[in-house]
């Protein structure tokens, strides 16, 4: 039976391919080849991995591909995969989030979009629409000097989190629209009795420099370099953000520097905080009743604006196809990677608590009634930072830099001026190392 | 003579009772923890009386895999310890018995190999064992364990057989017995205890790994030391489950120290107090 | 006198276990050696180049090398005189007469700590240390301490722990130290003095000395080896106030990828314990 049901889509992909190329293309047939292939992939622990490992077993029936998913926390999660493509191992799919594709591409660990469509032309989905991604995060989380490798999987924008209730109370009818309104009217009017206007998650790893420091240097027209690849951290703007963000602490819960998301957002579920400003991905989690408290008070609005406009943190992953992958692995995972990311599968993405990239899937206006993040959203992916974090090879290093000293000036142990500095001569150190003050390299980030 | 002696007794009983709350009471607080929800976990005040639940063990045996990485860890524990005691007992022996230049120094460096940080040789041995293509495979870990398991057992077992009457191996050589037989069949048996304890060490120091298992392992061979570490997303910390797995970890070599104590406390002072 | 056996005798019962012991520690040095003296960075491969000693000229003036070594060495003195006070008091109780059973059962608790898996000691002090739903601070009397959060106090919760860990160890190396005390010579020593000061100072005392030492040389290297239960309880934070030498290097080797630095660190650290225990054991401790 099985062996028929097998001869016979064998024999209708040949004959589709061999005479009709242009007839209706599915993916049971495109993956009729592939049938039987294992193929392995990093994923994290996050609400977005949760919804396509429930949707999985859809795709490996109708495939005949078997999955492997290896779970590790975020901050294991590079040097996992970066041990496996230095080894040799047995990855493939690559699971990069944004700040890590200039690592990942330029050791030609993962593999183009454009030479899996040469290379396996039969597997592509007509029905692919690059167009349909938002531009922004399909360059952002999945390409790199002007070359798409990955296709935007888990993706998030920065939103303000807040509790409308508590706001009421203090006299506000709505959240506040700029950064400068946020400490100075908002802050002294929700601190006190043990509940805090605000809570930024300072962590020391990749929350302190994406999260925090990140998100406080571009609203004040800071940047980590200038054009020149130099340090930029001395300059006004950027000073002018880190000393806002000293400010703002006495408004945050103590300890703020040990806060990782999960803190974050538990305090903001509890009530004890009636701001946060957080990934879209934890929609799901403030507005649950089991994991949250303040379920029927959760708002959603885009982060508040700076001097220098409304610059929200963006973030996010895509899939890529891992070059050390043999060629049945390649194509099974290419064929994942597209089914994960589809126009089709977007909604049910989205459903099971995932975010996707797909345009297509907000176009239906009633959606924002059940998803309030949703306006907010697709307004942060319109026009947004690609370098919010710079992307290139060098950003493991130098963020480990950042969120040594970044955590030091929040807990005033150097002063925003000393931090500043030490990270300046640091990464500059690292820059000039990787040859780009030489001319041998580029300036991408 | 019993009139003055009760005062000083019941202060003695609570420091002692003291004294046993303070090593017990963390295990107490694991094992309820592992027994609460994730809501009951974050209660602020934490609470004492719940509705227990096995669901965090439920999840961690048969969906996360913790059950595969005790297997693991278990494999990788007991090889290496017999894979030490089979190398470092006639080490020992040699140690202990025979005179030959540089013995000190060989000693010396055997001992060395305890004192090393384990960061100082993982990040090479990832290199070489990534060339040898042995990454993520147990008998990496089991090779690896022997920089600390080596050095304990020639540590105490040389100790051990110097304790055992040199006379007995003098009457055995003249009847002919060659140095294997003395040790196999003289000292051996009477340096037992010392060899049990050694082993019961290199056990547990291999179990309770975590820097090489975290580096050297991915799927495969991953111990659970690193597998319990692999919980702590910073996404949301599902500290019952996270209990569950440390007690999972964690009770098997506590029954284990419990029953072999008496030969651990020896072993303490066997290395030690000479 | 002692066996005068033939060489080939002797590389039979030792060479095994040099060969072993060289091929998964001497090794991986000789690597690390090379690596050292290399631009070796994971995610840069294609450009691994010789440049002489400037790792470890970035390591010698590199003051966070030396701020983490000197933090090391902070725990150290303040753990380990916690350790030896504590861990002599509690031998000093176990070692009275009378109460048999209870003692038996301390004496058994006592062993849990040391037997712990040192990475669940650092999960446990998470959920144990936390400001909200910590039971420490329930204890206190609903303190509101921030444990983790907080540089001076997370540095305290790492020497909590560390003495919680050890200092059983501690208290069970001296009591068999005590026991060793011949019985006569103490019962003559309590007749003649009530003051168990004394006691403890001129009888006692030299039977503890070699423990003492063994302790001293065990916890030195330790600390310096100290990792798994600083990485699940505070990852070196918050800022770097827990970081200690094992956890840096981890971080410039396995997060920063910069592994011939990592490496030119690692070898300092281990001349650093080396000649460490080389003055501890040449001074104090004689054997063979």
């Amino acid at each position: 039976m099985k062996l028929r049901q097998f001869f016979g889509t064998t024999a209708l992909t040949a004959a589709l391919a061999a005479s009709a190329p242009a007839m209706a293309w599915s993916l049971k047939e495109a993956a009729a080849p592939y049938a039987g292939t294992e193929i392995d992939v990093v994923f994290l622990l996050r609400p977005g991995y949760e919804a396509i490992e429930a949707m999985l077993p859809e795709f490996e029936e109708e495939t005949g591909i078997t999955v492997n998913i290896i779970k590790h926390p975020y901050e294991n999660a590079l040097g996992e995969q970066v041990r496996d493509f230095v080894a040799g191992g047995d990855l493939d799919i690559a699971l990069i989030d944004l700040v890590w594709i200039g690592n990942f591409a330029e050791n030609e660990w993962i593999v183009s979009v454009d030479e899996i469509m040469e290379k396996y032309p039969d597997i592509i989905d007509p029905d692919l629409d690059m167009d349909d991604f938002f531009p922004l995060v399909l360059n952002a989380f999945g390409g790199w000097n002007g070359t798409i490798y990955g296709l935007p999987f888990d993706n998030y924008s920065g939103l303000l989190f807040y509790n409308r209730c508590m706001l009421e109370e203090a006299g506000f009818d709505g959240p506040p629209e700029t950064w400068t309104d946020l400490k100075d009217v908002y802050g002294p009017a929700l601190t006190g009795d043990g509940k805090y206007a605000f809570a930024l998650q300072s962590k020391r790893n990749e929350t302190q420099s994406a999260d925090s420091f990140a998100r406080v240097i571009w609203p004040f027209g800071g940047s980590f370099l200038d054009a020149d690849f130099r340090s930029n951290l001395m300059s006004e703007e950027s000073q002018a953000g880190l000393k806002f963000r000293q400010d703002l602490m006495q408004y945050m819960p103590d300890g703020i520097v040990a806060y990782d998301h999960a803190e974050t957002v538990n305090a903001f579920a509890q009530g004890d905080v009636a701001m946060i400003t957080e990934w879209s991905a934890f929609y799901s989690t403030v507005v649950s009743p089991d994991t949250s408290r303040v379920a029927d008070c959760v708002e959603i609005a885009p982060e508040p604006v700076g001097p220098a406009g409304r610059k929200p943190a963006l973030g996010g992953f895509s899939l890529a196809v891992a070059s050390q992958a043999g060629e049945a692995e390649q194509a099974a995972a290419w064929l994942f990677i597209q089914w994960a990311t589809s126009k089709a599968n977007a909604g049910e993405y989205l459903e099971r608590g995932g975010v996707p990239a797909r345009q297509s899937a907000y176009a239906d206006p009633a959606l924002a009634e059940t998803y309030k993040f949703i306006p907010a959203l697709v307004e942060s992916w319109q026009d947004g930072v690609p370098e919010f974090r710079p992307r290139f090879a060098e950003w493991p290093e130098i963020t480990e830099i950042v969120q040594e000293w970044g955590t030091k000036m929040m807990l005033g142990e150097v002063t925003t001026e000393e931090g500043a500095q030490e990270i300046g001569e640091r990464m500059e150190a690292v820059l000039e190392d990787a040859g780009y003050y030489s001319g041998d390299k580029p300036l991408a980030q | 003579m019993a009139a003055p002696r009760t005062r000083p007794l019941y202060g003695q009983a609570i420091l002692l009772i003291a004294i046993m709350l303070l090593c017990v009471f963390p295990f107490y607080w694991m094992v309820t923890t592992s027994l609460k929800t994730h809501v009951v976990a974050l209660e602020a005040p934490p609470v004492w009386f719940f509705e227990p639940t096995l669901a965090n063990y439920r999840e961690a045996l048969f969906e996360d895999g913790v059950f595969r990485s005790l297997l693991n860890s278990l494999i990788i524990a007991i090889c290496t310890t017999a894979l030490a005691l089979v190398l470092g007992v006639p080490a020992a022996f040699a140690l202990a018995r025979f005179e030959f230049r540089g013995k000190k120094d060989l000693w010396f460096w055997f001992i060395t190999n305890r004192m090393i940080s384990p960061i100082v040789l993982a990040l090479p041995f990832f290199l070489i064992a990534r060339n040898l293509d042995l990454l993520d495979k147990h008998i990496t870990l089991i090779l690896i364990y022997l920089t600390f398991n080596l050095p304990i057992v020639i540590w105490i077992v040389t100790d051990q057989f110097r304790g055992v009457p040199y006379d007995l191996d003098e009457a055995a050589r003249l009847e002919g017995a060659s140095q294997w037989t003395i040790m196999a069949r003289i000292c051996l048996p009477l340096a037992m205890p010392g060899v049990a304890v050694s082993a019961i060490f290199a056990f547990i120091f291999s179990w309770n790994e975590l820097m090489f298992g975290l580096v050297l392992t991915r799927t495969n061979a991953k111990t659970a030391p690193a597998m319990a570490v692999s919980f702590m997303e910073g996404y949301n910390l599902p500290y019952g489950k996270i209990m569950a797995t440390s007690t999972l970890i964690v009770i098997p070599v506590l029954i284990f120290a419990l029953l072999a104590s008496k030969q651990l406390v020896r072993g303490l002072t066997m290395g030690a107090v000479k | 006198m002692r066996g005068r056996v033939s060489r080939g005798t002797i590389l039979a019962f030792i060479g095994p276990a040099v060969v072993g012991l060289a091929a998964v520690g001497i090794a991986p040095l000789l690597y690390a050696l090379w690596t050292s003296l290399h631009f070796f960075n994971l995610t840069k491969l294609r450009r691994v180049e010789f440049i002489g000693l400037e790792n470890y000229g970035t390591v010698l003036t590199d003051p966070v090398f030396w701020q983490a070594l000197g933090r090391t060495m902070t725990l150290l003195g303040i753990a380990l005189p916690l350790q030896i006070g504590l861990g002599l008091g509690i031998a000093l109780i176990l070692h009275q007469p009378g109460l048999t059973l209870l003692k038996t059962l301390a004496r058994l608790s006592l062993v849990l700590p040391m037997a712990t898996t040192y990475a669940v000691v650092g999960l446990l002090g998470q959920v144990m240390f936390n400001q909200k739903f910590g039971v420490v601070n329930q204890l206190m009397g609903g303190a509101d301490i921030n444990w983790i959060g907080d540089p001076t106090n997370a540095f305290v919760m790492i020497v909590f722990w560390d003495v919680w860990q050890w200092t059983p160890f501690v208290a069970l190396v001296l009591l068999a130290g005590l026991t060793m005390v011949p019985g006569e010579i103490e019962e003559a020593a309590r007749l003649e003095t009530s003051n168990w000061w004394k006691v403890l100072r001129h009888v006692q005392l030299p039977f503890l000395v070699p423990g003492l030492v063994a302790v001293l040389i065990l916890r030195t290297a330790d600390t310096l080896k100290l990792f798994d239960m600083v990485f699940t309880l505070t990852r070196g934070g918050p800022g770097s106030a827990t970081e200690f030498i094992s956890l840096m290097i981890q971080r410039v080797g396995f997060r920063a990828f910069d592994q011939g630095l990592a490496s030119a660190q690692a070898i300092i650290l281990l001349i650093i314990t080396i000649v460490l225990a080389q003055i501890y054991i040449r001074v104090f401790y004689r054997e063979v």
